[in-house]
């Protein structure tokens, strides 16, 4: 009997392997993208943070709807001592789903971003170091807007807008649960 | 999505099989084991274990069933999602997730693998100075169909009607814009193979309502190059990391038996008038085409395109003949300022021989066609997602520059060349709607002047 169950497995165990196979769309990981950001971190913890009813309402008065009801955080520390915080999240470019990385220096200005992922067919270009950099030094009080601070990519308009609508997003957050205290 | 539901249904099913199985032998087992009374304490121990097994793969037939249950409810919402930009990557998420415990922020290796898009668009066209040829068009209403096999293979389709309503008696049209596979070869070059669309100028293949300024596409980019243009072929495309897009492949062509002197057609848009659009096309000839664009400063597009085919493919009676087609771009967008600037030419050769044989009709074949636009476009006012954008673009372009020479008084003059000043602005009420409202002005053709409005949406 476990010989036949064995023989019946194998379709099954190709549809649980077949994803991780995939090729052309996976940069990089969320572990080497937080690594990437803060090379000199000797730690990174992993803090789930539920989003409450006055946080909620601050990330509504800045025209922010969060995504989920929770915000993951990673804190990279050396020596215990707090150097910034990585936030991985995904938004919708024009049909697919594109993960990013956005990370964070301990006072709230925008440290790095990484796309770890990206499946469109058009605008790989947000990809590239010179539209990311764009996002370097940012605030939860900069515009972060196409077309206003963020240079828009001809073509991947949706993906462009999509992936600065998210880091504003997160960037809001994580500054409202830092000078919450929650991030310390 | 679907597929890896029906997947699981489907090793839900062989489990619960091999546990029937299981059950099915659980007397057979025991018949053979009561003659032997000396192995009998043996054999019961090994049908209670046997039975410990078929429990514990009871429970996890249980198990998973649990989980397919669970997992029902996500499905549905990324179906319902199905606009694109509403799918949930937390539904998503939970298709792939091999186990419950997975933590819900965990990125979703996939997301749902079937999405529906559209885009549409409702024009009104009223000439100043002829208000009788005023006009109100359902243009187009497109049905887009994406479907991702796997991680590096997608059927992308694109189903048109124009002109609202399509029979012997009305003016619409059906077709089929795109349809094509592609195939992610590397993570920085894909194959496509099928219907595609061609990538020349700045609106071919972006050319949704919502992504361009006026009511109207230029008319360099319908006139010259016709817009929406696409060809049956195979092509291949390479991003590489400093911004640079190159594509490249072969396609069928155009066809010049079909040129028709006795209309305008030709006059209004030459290669509108010869495309095949794979409806049956002749495809003796092939064509290569290639594209190059830059994007790798921000806010900044430069680039251009080549395309050559012979388009009279061996047919009787006709020269043979070759269209070409080169176009450069570009397109800037610092700040609020979105800037643009294209100019294309196309010829088709050996033009004379062809036309001995039109000679007499109104529109015969041109030798040269071409022309260029500069735009610009500014983000006046913003307030959430409302964005009002006023625009300005001078055209000048000619369907006919050039003919070729047919002999004294039989070779047609060169069209003159047009030259159409549009003014107007985009309200954006979503990123997905826009209203548009602009003014053009014609040079030549006066009695062209117009103003317009449009109602556009994307999704």
């Amino acid at each position: 009997m476990p010989a036949m169950r064995v023989a019946l497995y194998p379709s099954a165990a190709l549809v649980a392997l077949a994803p991780a196979g995939a090729l052309a769309v996976d940069y990089l990981s969320a572990e080497q993208a937080q690594k990437l950001m803060f090379p000199q971190a000797d730690a990174f913890e992993l803090r789930d943070l539920p989003l409450d009813t006055a946080l909620s309402q601050q990330l509504a008065a800045a025209g922010v709807k969060p995504a989920a009801p929770r915000l993951q955080v990673r804190l990279a520390r050396q020596g215990g001592a707090l150097l910034g915080f990585v936030v991985v999240d995904e938004v919708i470019g024009k049909f697919e789903r594109i993960t990013y990385a956005l990370g964070v220096e301990a006072d709230g200005r925008v440290r790095q971003v990484e796309v770890l992922s990206y499946r469109e067919s058009h605008g790989h270009e947000i990809r590239l170091p010179a539209w990311r950099k764009q996002f370097v030094g940012k605030t939860a009080a900069s515009p972060l807007q196409v077309g206003e601070d963020i240079a828009n990519i001809s073509g991947a308009t949706l993906s462009c807008t999509h992936v600065t609508e998210g880091v504003r997003r997160n960037l809001l957050w994580l500054d409202a649960l830092r000078r919450s205290g929650r991030l310390s | 999505m679907k597929q890896i539901f029906q997947r699981r249904a489907g090793a839900l099913a062989a489990n619960a099989l091999s546990l029937t199985l299981a059950l099915a032998a659980a007397p057979t087992l025991a018949q053979q084991a009561s003659p032997q009374a000396t192995s009998q304490v043996a054999t019961q121990a090994e049908l209670a274990r046997k039975l410990e097994q078929l429990a514990a793969e009871l429970a996890d037939v249980k198990a998973q069933l649990a989980q397919l249950q669970a997992r029902q409810p996500a499905t549905a919402v990324s179906q319902g999602g199905w606009s694109g930009s509403a799918a949930g990557g937390a539904g998503a998420g939970a298709a792939t997730a091999v186990a419950a415990s997975v933590p819900a922020a965990a990125p979703a290796p996939e997301g749902p693998a079937t999405v529906l898009t559209g885009y549409g668009e409702i024009n009104y066209n009223r000439p100043t100075k002829s208000g009788d040829k005023t006009q109100l068009d359902l243009r187009r209403f497109v049905l887009g169909l994406q479907h991702r096999i796997n991680e590096r293979t997608k059927i992308v389709g694109e189903l048109e009607v124009e002109h609202a309503v399509t029979s012997a008696s009305d003016p619409g049209e059906v077709a089929l814009e795109q349809a094509y596979v592609e195939h992610q070869l590397t993570p920085m070059l894909a194959a496509r193979g099928g219907l595609f669309l061609m990538p020349v100028g700045l609106l071919n293949e972006t050319h949704e309502p919502t992504a361009y300024y006026g009511v109207e596409r230029n008319f360099v980019e319908t006139a010259i190059i016709p817009t929406t243009w696409r060809e049956a072929g195979a092509q291949v495309i390479a991003n590489f990391d400093n911004g640079l897009t190159l594509q490249g492949g072969i396609s069928t062509s155009f066809d010049l038996t079909k040129w028709d002197a006795t209309s305008g057609e030709g006059a209004e848009s030459p290669l509108g008038s010869i495309h095949q659009e794979a409806a049956k096309a002749k495809a003796r000839s092939l064509a290569w085409f290639g594209a190059a664009n830059w994007r790798g400063v921000p806010g900044l597009l430069v680039g251009g395109s080549l395309f050559s085919g012979n388009a009279t493919h061996g047919q009787a009676g006709f020269a043979g003949a070759r269209v070409t087609l080169a176009d450069v771009h570009a397109r800037w967008t610092p700040g609020r300022w979105d800037l643009s600037a294209l100019y294309a030419r196309g010829s088709i050769s050996n033009t004379d021989r062809l036309n001995l044989a039109l000679i007499g009709n109104p529109t015969l074949i041109p030798k040269s066609f071409g022309g260029w636009y500069v735009q610009g476009a500014y983000k006046l006012w913003q307030q959430g997602d409302y964005v009002l954008s006023p625009f300005a673009r001078l055209e000048r372009f000619n369907t006919a520059r050039a003919f070729a020479n047919l002999g004294q008084g039989l070779t047609p003059d060169a069209a003159r060349t047009e030259q159409v000043a549009t003014v107007g602005a985009n309200f954006w009420i979503t990123p997905s709607v826009v209203l548009k409202a602009d003014y053009q002005r014609f040079h030549v053709n006066t009695q062209a002047n117009r103003v317009n409005l449009g109602l556009g949406w994307s999704f």
